[in-house]
């Protein structure tokens, strides 16, 4: 079975946050959530880099584990969803998450969030395949027709990839030979070392 | 001398020494490796330079993604707290500390402390009044100490009870009620808890204001300690709270603020704290609330069934003369002095509180 | 199943319990004989009437130490009370679904948390008030500990319904204030509308009562 997951080239990603624009339109994500972020690391400096992160759908996912009612669930795929009727919104998965993906509606006192939202891979939730309330739940269901995630697919520099882990390394393996390591290292070269590519 | 050398304390001498010679030559073995190492040193640094200096590719890259080299925030158009951190490390750290430190040891604490006080109980029994009660009433505490006492004591059990449901419900529930019942009942669990927990914070406060002053360590509570409170050793003299009535109060205090403070951080999420602020909150409130309720057994048991004539205080506000001249004899004589304070017992004024509740102009403690 | 009960057929036993006994209880103390007062009045007893059920509101000074708790919590209860049934978010909701027909803006949810907690506290303070005080002990009977009891889990429930997620909680809700109206008028809790009636007819007595100076 294919295990789904992400990666996001930190060489390619030009921060146009088109990802981000593609997962709100598809999944018609409310105001203020935030499904996925670019994140850019010394910003205007020499060295500087971009990466997209969303919810990374961890094998052994920390928020799963640390969820008060269990929510969560793993589907075939590898893809990490949740029980948005569960949920209590407790804010437990976004304390866990170590890349900040649960994301919660409402800000207010008394630490009442709404239920929590994430990436689902655009693989929908609980509710019937294709169905208004799983749309309205949670999004669209491409992996449901066969489709990757939107922000893979519209990234303009396919930065990010989205789909099988042993295909995705294999893009991301032939991309770094042949890339040649002064693109990537910072200092030595790898041919004064007297390394073969 | 010559008949000295072959006497037989001299031959045990001899053997004694020669043994711990050859015992110190043999641990000394060892250790001749690590000579050899220390002197090698010299050697080692002259291949050193001979190697390349060959990092993986972008490893300063996914070192400040890390944060191995110190905290390093990136910029992200999402605006909103910790946006720029990419990857949080006490996320996991708070997830092994909450799983496998939190859940197993507070259930064993608390398991552990109950099941110690019921051993006490089947093994000593009840402690009565030795001699019998003598029917004179002590005033205790008064009006608005025992209604803080109540009021704190039942927010604390609702706050108590929401609390663990929220903890170990997760193990212990799911099975029974199944998850959809579960997530009502937890949602439930949640709002209770986040309602009465600023009350409890109130309510510790009012008690520290109220019972504070008879509260403070002195010299007599060294040695009730050390007679045991009185397992150990006969009579031990106390004050109006013995040594571990005070250890017990000041529990309370400090668990109780800790407790109401972190819980004010973890419920006013929109103060702009991290995720680390958060997860640290909740470490402070998960241990001070396992702590406090295990402990609490004991107060409650002893406060009960334990020792007879304890419960009366809190409910009615005296206590028998023969139990406080037991347990508080400096605090009964202190009572004792001004004779006023002895209340008999008197049928038609329930247990005699009602004199100096109804008489005096004012109740207020 | 549950809903339709606790939204239809229970919900009208419980307004018509509650109206009818209401006004079945009225109709009762407005029935009995007044006393036939044949002395000149001093004041009018209306004036009397209003002003006794003014200074209801304030305690006596000569008292007001011995029943500041009362005065106090009490006032935390009942006003958080009043502030939650009609300003509370989810109640205008109901209202205006319900009964009236409009609705008015509600107050911000950290407010409506805030006089819950006043409300809370108020009704614990004098509950534990009532069982431990020797004077309350001997005057409260049954129905008072019942009415406690009630009003607190109807407040209980409400508060495990915040979230307003699950409809199992939220009729919850509804049912034990369903309970608390078939109960309203058959006990203690008619001093909600009788103190009014109570201290006119007092207040108007001693209105009248005296010499004119």
């Amino acid at each position: 079975m294919a295990r789904m997951k992400f990666y996001c080239d930190a060489e390619r990603c030009i921060e146009c946050n088109a990802c981000i624009t593609a997962c709100k339109n598809e999944n018609e994500v409310p105001w203020g959530v935030n499904r996925r972020r670019v994140v850019t690391i010394k910003d205007g400096e020499p060295g500087e880099r971009s990466l997209s992160v969303a919810c990374m759908h961890c094998s052994d996912a920390p928020c799963a584990a640390v969820c008060p009612v269990d929510c969560f669930y793993t589907t075939d795929d590898g893809i990490v969803l949740h029980d948005k009727d569960i949920c209590i919104g407790c804010g437990y998965c976004f304390y866990a998450c170590p890349f900040g993906a649960p994301q919660f509606p409402s800000a207010a006192a008394f630490g009442s969030r709404g239920k929590m939202d994430k990436c689902t891979f655009c693989a929908g939730g609980p509710e019937e395949t294709h169905s208004s309330e799983e749309h309205t739940k949670y999004g669209s269901n491409r992996i449901a027709e066969g489709k990757l995630p939107l922000c893979a697919e519209m990234c303009s520099t396919k930065a990010l990839l989205a789909g099988d882990a042993d295909v995705l390394s294999d893009i991301y393996r032939k991309r770094v030979i042949n890339r040649g390591a002064s693109v990537l290292n910072w200092g030595v070269q790898y041919k004064k070392a007297g390394i073969d590519s | 001398m010559a008949s000295e050398t072959n006497t037989k304390s001299a031959r045990m001498r001899k053997t004694v020494y020669f043994s711990i010679l050859s015992l110190l030559i043999v641990l000394a073995l060892p250790l001749i490796p690590y000579a050899f190492d220390a002197l090698a040193v010299d050697v080692k640094q002259n291949k050193e330079d001979k190697l390349v200096a060959l990092q993986s590719p972008a490893i300063n890259l996914w070192n400040d993604v890390r944060q191995r080299n110190g905290k390093i925030e990136g910029t992200s158009q999402v605006k909103s707290v910790d946006s720029g951190i990419l990857i949080n490390k006490t996320g996991e750290d708070w997830r092994r500390f909450r799983l496998e430190i939190l859940v197993p040891y507070g259930a064993y604490l608390m398991a552990g402390i109950l099941g110690a006080i019921i051993l006490f109980y089947l093994v000593r029994g009840k402690t009565l009044i030795s001699g019998g009660r003598s029917g004179e009433r002590i005033p205790r505490f008064t009006l608005n100490q025992r209604t803080a006492h109540w009021f704190t004591a039942g927010v604390f059990w609702l706050l108590a009870i929401t609390g663990l449901i929220l903890l170990y419900g997760k193990f212990v529930l799911i099975p029974l009620l199944g998850a959809e019942g579960f997530s009502i009942t937890a949602a439930a669990c949640k709002e209770m808890h986040n309602l009465f927990g600023p009350l409890f914070l109130l309510a510790v406060l009012a008690m520290l204001i109220l019972l504070v002053k008879d509260n403070f360590f002195k010299l007599v509570d060294l040695k009730w300690f050390a007679k045991g409170g009185g397992m150990f050793g006969g009579h031990v003299s106390a004050g109006r709270f013995n040594a571990g009535e005070k250890t017990w109060f000041w529990m309370v205090m400090i668990f109780g603020i800790a407790l109401g403070i972190s819980g004010l951080i973890l419920e006013f999420a929109i103060l702009g704290q991290g995720r680390e602020v958060m997860a640290l909150s909740h470490m402070f409130h998960g241990i001070s609330a396992l702590i406090l309720i295990s402990v609490s057994f004991g107060h409650i048991y002893l406060g009960t069934v334990g020792v007879e004539g304890t419960l009366e205080s809190m409910t009615t506000g005296s206590v028998d003369a023969a139990w406080a001249k037991e347990h508080h004899d400096l605090w009964y004589k202190e009572m004792t002095e001004d004779s006023e304070t002895i209340v008999s017992a008197d049928k038609n004024t329930q247990s005699g509180i009602a004199q100096s509740g109804i008489a005096s102009p004012d109740t207020g403690g | 199943m549950l809903e339709q009960l606790v939204d239809g057929i229970f919900w009208d036993i419980a307004l018509v319990v509650f109206f009818a006994g209401i006004a079945w209880r009225i109709v009762d103390v407005i029935r009995r004989p007044g006393r036939n007062d044949l002395a000149e009045s001093r004041n009018s007893g209306i004036s009397g009437a209003i002003m006794a059920n003014i200074r209801g509101f304030f305690p006596r000074r000569e008292i007001s130490p011995r029943i500041r708790i009362h005065v106090i919590a009490g006032y935390m209860f009942h006003l958080g009370l009043f502030i939650l049934l009609i300003l509370a978010a989810p109640h205008v909701k109901f209202i205006e679904e319900h009964i009236t027909g409009f609705g008015w803006t509600a107050m911000p949810y950290g407010v409506f948390v805030i006089t819950a907690m006043i409300s809370f506290a108020g009704l614990i303070l004098l509950w534990i008030h009532r069982l431990l005080n020797p004077v309350s002990q001997l005057i409260s009977r049954r129905g008072d500990h019942v009415a406690t009891t009630l009003v607190f889990f109807v407040m209980l429930t409400g508060c495990m319904a915040l979230a307003e997620s699950s409809t199992g909680l939220r009729l919850f809700h509804r049912f034990t204030v369903e309970l608390l109206m078939i109960y309203f008028p058959f006990s203690a809790l008619m001093h909600a509308i009788m103190f009014v009636p109570s201290r006119a007819y007092t207040g108007s007595l001693f209105g009248r009562r005296g010499v004119k100076l």
